[in-house]
């Protein structure tokens, strides 16, 4: 029995790990390899070791745009989280106001943008949204007399533009594990603030946010990485083949991408992948450490 | 009645009248969306805000499954998202099953490095898959994008059913085990219909997954017949606007009625299912 149970467990997640070894893992690795090498248009078949040079320009040049997509994304990341989380925190605690009857209709309204397919959500926004000649925001704006603008031509616009869409597309979950999380916090407590005399701003200061915390930093932390890597809103609304936008605003992995799939510096892009990897890695140890797996 | 009376149904109205405004505002972009897809094309384009056209038209809704491949589209993005669940689901049932049971050398490591790989967006190697694909011959097959969703899907079902099957008590196993069960009829007949509920979201999320996904779909579908959903509407969008984008409207449309059902199903489950899996995390 107890050689079975050495061996059996292997068997049942073989399967997975083999799986996740050939799609996953190697190509990670192969990602590795390429990073060394000078491989691009010119050399796809015929490239050669060239040691830390695709490092080295990355990370060192300023005008090779990686520092300054990190530098986006830091911010891109900082700024949406605080947003989602702060707007998140009052929806939910208007949600949970004692007598609003309503609150079923709003939170089911309010879960339609979540729903969508994200690729549907970002098509839509750039062509009925942002669009320069249909766009609802222009026919808004025209209606009051004010001329047409392009949402998406410059840097710090075509930012804010991304961020009000993400905004629209990630706030739904958030206001939801807010939700579930304030409906489990104990009524009576607040009871007994009140007679203490503690206004609003003390009872959520002291009892709804330590109450809620311990549930919310799972779904943070995801949020977190989520908003890190989110490539579709970026690459959709402003870069997608053949109607860019005139905004160079980029985040890593746009950066990643554009630079393999569009200027075809594979070592270069490879380069930036692995550090990349390298920051989710630090990221994610620090991140865990906190959290306990049971023996 | 008392003051105090007065300001709670005064703060109710106000809040009322404030969640009102706000669901409003998150649903413009859809009320719009559906409003031009009902539309005659281009009179919409010209005329105002009015959130209803004047007058009502499935014209667009016709065309998009008569005249485009629309029905072309649906056919590969189901035969991926099938078999990109058949193939997560099965490595990922059994490993999280292993992994939530038994207690053996390397456990933690593997699930450590899981839980790595899990955060590590695929578009990062994206090039490298690409380049092995095309060595492989497995550029615009269904085979080879399956196996590529298949890969990060099977990580995230093993940590998301690993911390459900965490919730299942051994003794139900022990009992089924001096009752002379094997190994697999135990976890056949005993922890599968047990674990139903997370098995189901899980799956489910995979295939809303593959459903959404169109980088990769885009990029590694290259013939007009190998398109997905994501592809087709895609390629419709970037063609010139003002012809296309009530077109458009209406096959978003589409696409998003059946996700919409399916979500709204399974909500309840999937926020419990989501947590669950993040917290042992």
């Amino acid at each position: 029995m107890k050689s079975r149970h050495k061996f059996l467990p292997w068997l049942y997640i073989l399967p997975g790990l083999v799986l996740v070894g050939v799609i996953v893992i190697f190509p990670i690795l192969y990602t590795g390899y390429i990073s060394l090498t000078n491989m691009n248009m010119y050399h796809w078949d015929n490239y050669h070791l060239i040691g830390l040079e695709n490092f080295r320009r990355a990370l060192l040049k300023v005008d090779y745009g990686f520092l300054s997509a990190l530098m986006a994304t830091i911010i891109w990341t900082v700024l949406n989280i605080v947003i989602q989380v702060g707007v998140a925190f009052f929806i939910a605690l208007g949600l949970n106001a004692k007598g609003l009857k309503l609150a079923r209709v709003y939170k089911t309204l309010l879960m339609f943008p979540w729903a969508m397919p994200a690729y549907v959500s970002i098509l839509l926004w750039r062509v009925g949204m942002f669009n320069t000649e249909f766009g609802f925001f222009n026919k808004i704006l025209a209606a009051m007399g004010v001329g047409k603008i392009n949402f998406l031509a410059g840097n710090i616009q075509a930012f804010i533009s991304c961020m009000v869409l993400n905004l629209w597309m990630a706030l739904p979950f958030m206001i939801m594990m807010m939700d579930g999380a304030l409906q489990s916090v104990d009524r009576s407590y607040y009871e007994s603030a009140k007679l203490d005399g503690a206004g609003f701003w003390k009872q959520n200061r002291y009892i709804t946010v330590p109450a809620i915390k311990p549930m919310l930093v799972p779904a943070i932390i995801m949020t977190t990485f989520t908003t890190f890597k989110q490539f579709d809103i970026v690459y959709l609304l402003t870069m997608q083949k053949g109607a860019l936008s005139g905004s160079t605003f980029q985040t890593i992995i746009t950066y990643v991408h554009q630079n393999a799939f569009v200027s075809n510096n594979y070592g270069l892009s490879s380069a930036v992948s692995i550090v990349v990897f390298g920051f989710i890695i630090i990221f994610s140890l620090f991140m865990n450490r906190g959290i306990k797996e049971e023996p | 009645m008392s003051i105090k009376k007065i300001r709670h149904v005064v703060g109710l109205t106000a809040l009322n009248v404030l969640f009102t405004v706000i669901c409003i505002v998150a649903l413009i972009p859809i009320l719009y969306a559906v409003s031009l897809s009902l539309s005659n094309g281009n009179a919409a384009l010209g005329s105002g805000l009015l959130f209803w056209p004047k007058e009502v038209m499935f014209r667009n809704y016709s065309a998009i499954l008569l005249d485009e491949p629309f029905m072309l589209w649906i056919k590969n993005s189901a035969i991926l998202s099938g078999g990109t669940m058949v193939v997560a689901m099965g490595t990922a049932i059994t490993a999280a099953y292993a992994f939530s049971r038994y207690r053996f050398k390397g456990r933690n490591g593997v699930l450590k490095m899981l839980l790595i790989l899990n955060a590590f967006p695929q578009i990062l190697s994206m090039f490298a898959i690409f380049r092995l694909f095309k060595t492989f011959h497995l550029l615009n097959s269904y085979v080879g994008l399956i196996i590529a969703y298949a890969g990060s899907m099977c990580i995230f079902g093993i940590w998301n059913m690993k911390g459900y099957f965490d919730t299942i008590p051994v003794e139900i196993e022990e009992a089924a085990r001096i009752d002379g069960a094997s190994g697999n009829q135990i976890l056949l007949k005993v922890v599968l219909p047990l674990a139903r509920p997370a098995i189901i979201v899980t799956a489910v999320m995979v295939l809303i997954f593959v459903w959404n996904e169109y980088l990769f779909s885009t990029t590694f579908m290259m013939n007009q017949s190998n398109y997905t959903l994501a592809a087709g509407l895609y390629q419709l969008q970037s063609n010139d606007y003002s012809t296309s984008w009530p077109l458009f409207s209406a096959a978003a449309i589409l696409v998003s009625i059946p996700l919409l059902i399916v979500f709204f199903c399974i909500q309840k489950y999937m926020i419990s299912g989501l947590t669950a899996g993040g917290v042992k995390g």
